[in-house]
């Protein structure tokens, strides 16, 4: 997961707290307040336009075409038609939604699970590092090490040889769905850290008169993780669950490096099936047509979740 | 919490921690042993103290240290850029008079919201005509552009925070705001920019997908890129080689992170 992408504008989480940022102050006005404010602004704003919109905007153009690169003729809707017959497409998505469910199952609530039971414990840091490690090592760094885990007689191999396992061994990464649950699994292995992270956060901002007044009523357990703790959390688990949700959706160097799409296009998912159209095979066309088909998703998938979170809390 | 819960508690955490703890020991134990000795199946002991040749091997021969001394210019150099900018763009959108803020605002945020392939390809043949692919201004350029979202999205939260008097800005020209940005904003935001800038210095380290399709030659490519190869390399070099580089290739990011700890949680708790 990574944490450079959050689906969620900070006023929108804040909003709710009642920490709404102060209004500015109208100051008054110098000698073209205006030009300087430009001067200020330009840099980001271009920058982005021209490395980023205008790309994005070329790519839905793109996507109407039939294109090698060198050559381009108009084709209307053919690309989204051949895309949403292709089967490997159907498979691609499918790959997408396993790796949306299960990073939210996986390192969300495992994170959760962790940070939460390790908080007030003594020694609590030490299994807090153990999972966080994970989370500094490089991406490509974790490609490395689990396609070494996941080989044939690699790590897994040789551990569940060692342990007596044999019947468990297999091609962990030859077959599906196998590959793709065992790719979910490396990455929960490097992403957990991150959510213990942000939940450590969360937890270190609820007041503690608040668990306090609860402990002194009688909740404990389970019952003052349900009726306070967690409710408590509910603003970082927004940011959490946004965030994973959307970095799912775009999985791709781990994909890319333990199995490739592989076997065939077994286990690609979405943004692999556009890399593949685009960089391998040079349909330029097919492969914005998949790219525009992932924003959109990843827009709308934004949009839908913070509607329904962010609603004023009113209930 | 009973006695019993607490040590059920603490047994399921201690299991947890050493299932956690097998790939990175096997890491460490595997990226010792000897490449030629290497046996095709894991080692779980250390069988000798060849670290440093495969480190050796790994940047001599597979361009892991090249990749490194990339990355580090593209990791500091972009990141620092694209901070400072976000910074400038934060401070034009919550301190001056500026029309339409949050519509400012949204032009610039979009960037983190758009999935990276969504303008990849596109970004790829512009570079071919604009003669920017494979070079190192070329690989700046897109990183700096690719960070600048987020840190304008941390820094701007930051200063929309600061008290109002901070905020209430007396009648100034052109010069006066630079020399108040410099002199006053700035300085109060040394958190915000701290964890804006680890966090895009580590995405910067990490990113692969750029890295592999901007540039080709080793003196150009960042490390994951390299590392990438080395791992479908896996038959030239083997597998020591390449976790020994796996190994170095993550020092940069475990040290910053964690030294830089306490600015990331600051800067981005959203109920703060």
């Amino acid at each position: 997961m990574t944490l450079t992408q959050p689906p969620v504008p900070q006023e929108a989480v804040v909003a709710e707290g009642g920490h709404s940022p102060t209004p500015v102050v109208p100051a008054p006005r110098g000698r073209r307040p205006h030009l300087a404010g430009a001067a200020f602004l330009a840099p980001a704003v271009v920058l982005v336009a021209l490395l980023i919109a205008l790309p994005f905007v070329f790519t839905i153009y793109r996507s109407f075409f039939d294109d090698n690169g060198f050559t381009r003729s108009w084709v209307g809707l053919d690309n989204y038609v051949a895309m949403f017959t292709d089967p490997a497409f159907g498979q691609s998505v499918l790959n997408t939604l396993f790796w949306v469910v299960g990073t939210l199952v996986l390192p969300v609530g495992l994170g959760l699970a962790i940070a939460v039971g390790t908080w007030k414990l003594r020694l609590g840091g030490l299994a807090r590092f153990a999972v966080i490690l994970p989370y500094a090592i490089s991406g490509s760094a974790t490609a490395v090490v689990w396609t070494f885990m996941l080989s044939t007689d690699g790590g897994l191999d040789t551990l569940l040889r060692l342990l007596g396992l044999d019947p468990l061994v297999s091609q962990w990464l030859l077959q599906w769905p196998l590959n793709t649950v065992m790719m979910i699994i490396a990455t929960t292995w490097q992403a957990t850290g991150a959510c213990v992270i942000l939940f450590l956060v969360g937890l270190q901002s609820i007041p503690p008169s608040t668990l306090e007044a609860a402990q002194l009523d009688g909740a404990s357990g389970w019952r003052l993780f349900w009726a306070v703790t967690f409710p408590q959390l509910r603003p970082m688990t927004i940011v959490v669950v946004g965030i994973s949700i959307v970095g799912s959706l775009k999985v791709f160097d781990q994909v890319l490096l333990l199995t490739n799409g592989g076997p065939g296009t077994a286990s690609e998912t979405l943004a692999l099936t556009m890399y593949r159209e685009t960089f391998t095979l040079s349909r330029y066309g097919a492969g914005a047509a998949v790219a525009v088909f992932l924003t959109v998703v990843v827009v709308a998938a934004s949009w839908a979740y913070l509607r329904r979170q962010l609603r004023p809390a009113s209930n | 919490m009973t006695k019993m819960n607490r040590r059920l508690l603490a047994a399921v955490l201690t299991v947890v921690s050493l299932i956690w703890l097998i790939p990175s020991w096997l890491l460490v134990v595997n990226a010792f042993t000897l490449s030629s000795e290497y046996s095709g199946t894991p080692s779980w002991w250390p069988t000798s103290f060849s670290l440093f040749d495969n480190v050796r091997t790994a940047f001599e021969n597979a361009n892991v240290g090249q990749g490194m001394l990339n990355s580090l210019l593209y990791s500091v150099v972009g990141a620092g850029a694209a901070v400072l900018i976000a910074a400038l763009a934060s401070f034009a959108v919550t301190i001056m008079p500026l029309k339409r803020p949050t519509l400012w605002f949204w032009v610039i945020y979009i960037g983190t919201i758009l999935p990276l392939q969504a303008f990849l390809s596109p970004l790829f043949t512009g570079y071919a005509a604009a003669s920017l692919f494979d070079t190192q201004y070329g690989m700046l350029l897109v990183y700096v552009a690719l960070t600048i979202p987020f840190a304008f999205f941390v820094v701007r939260g930051h200063m929309s925070g600061l008290p109002n008097e901070v905020r209430e800005a007396a009648s100034l020209d052109g010069a006066s705001w630079v020399r108040m940005f410099f002199q006053v904003h700035l300085p109060l935001s040394t958190s915000a920019l701290m964890a804006a800038f680890v966090f895009q210095f580590t995405w910067i380290w990490n990113d692969l997908l750029f890295g592999l399709t901007l540039s080709s030659s080793s003196n150009i490519r960042p490390v994951m890129a390299t590392l990438a190869d080395l791992t479908g390399n896996y038959s030239t070099y083997g597998p020591p080689v390449a976790l020994a580089g796996a190994l170095v290739a993550s020092l940069p990011t475990i040290i910053v992170f964690f030294s830089f700890q306490r600015f990331f949680a600051r800067g981005l708790n959203p109920t703060a």
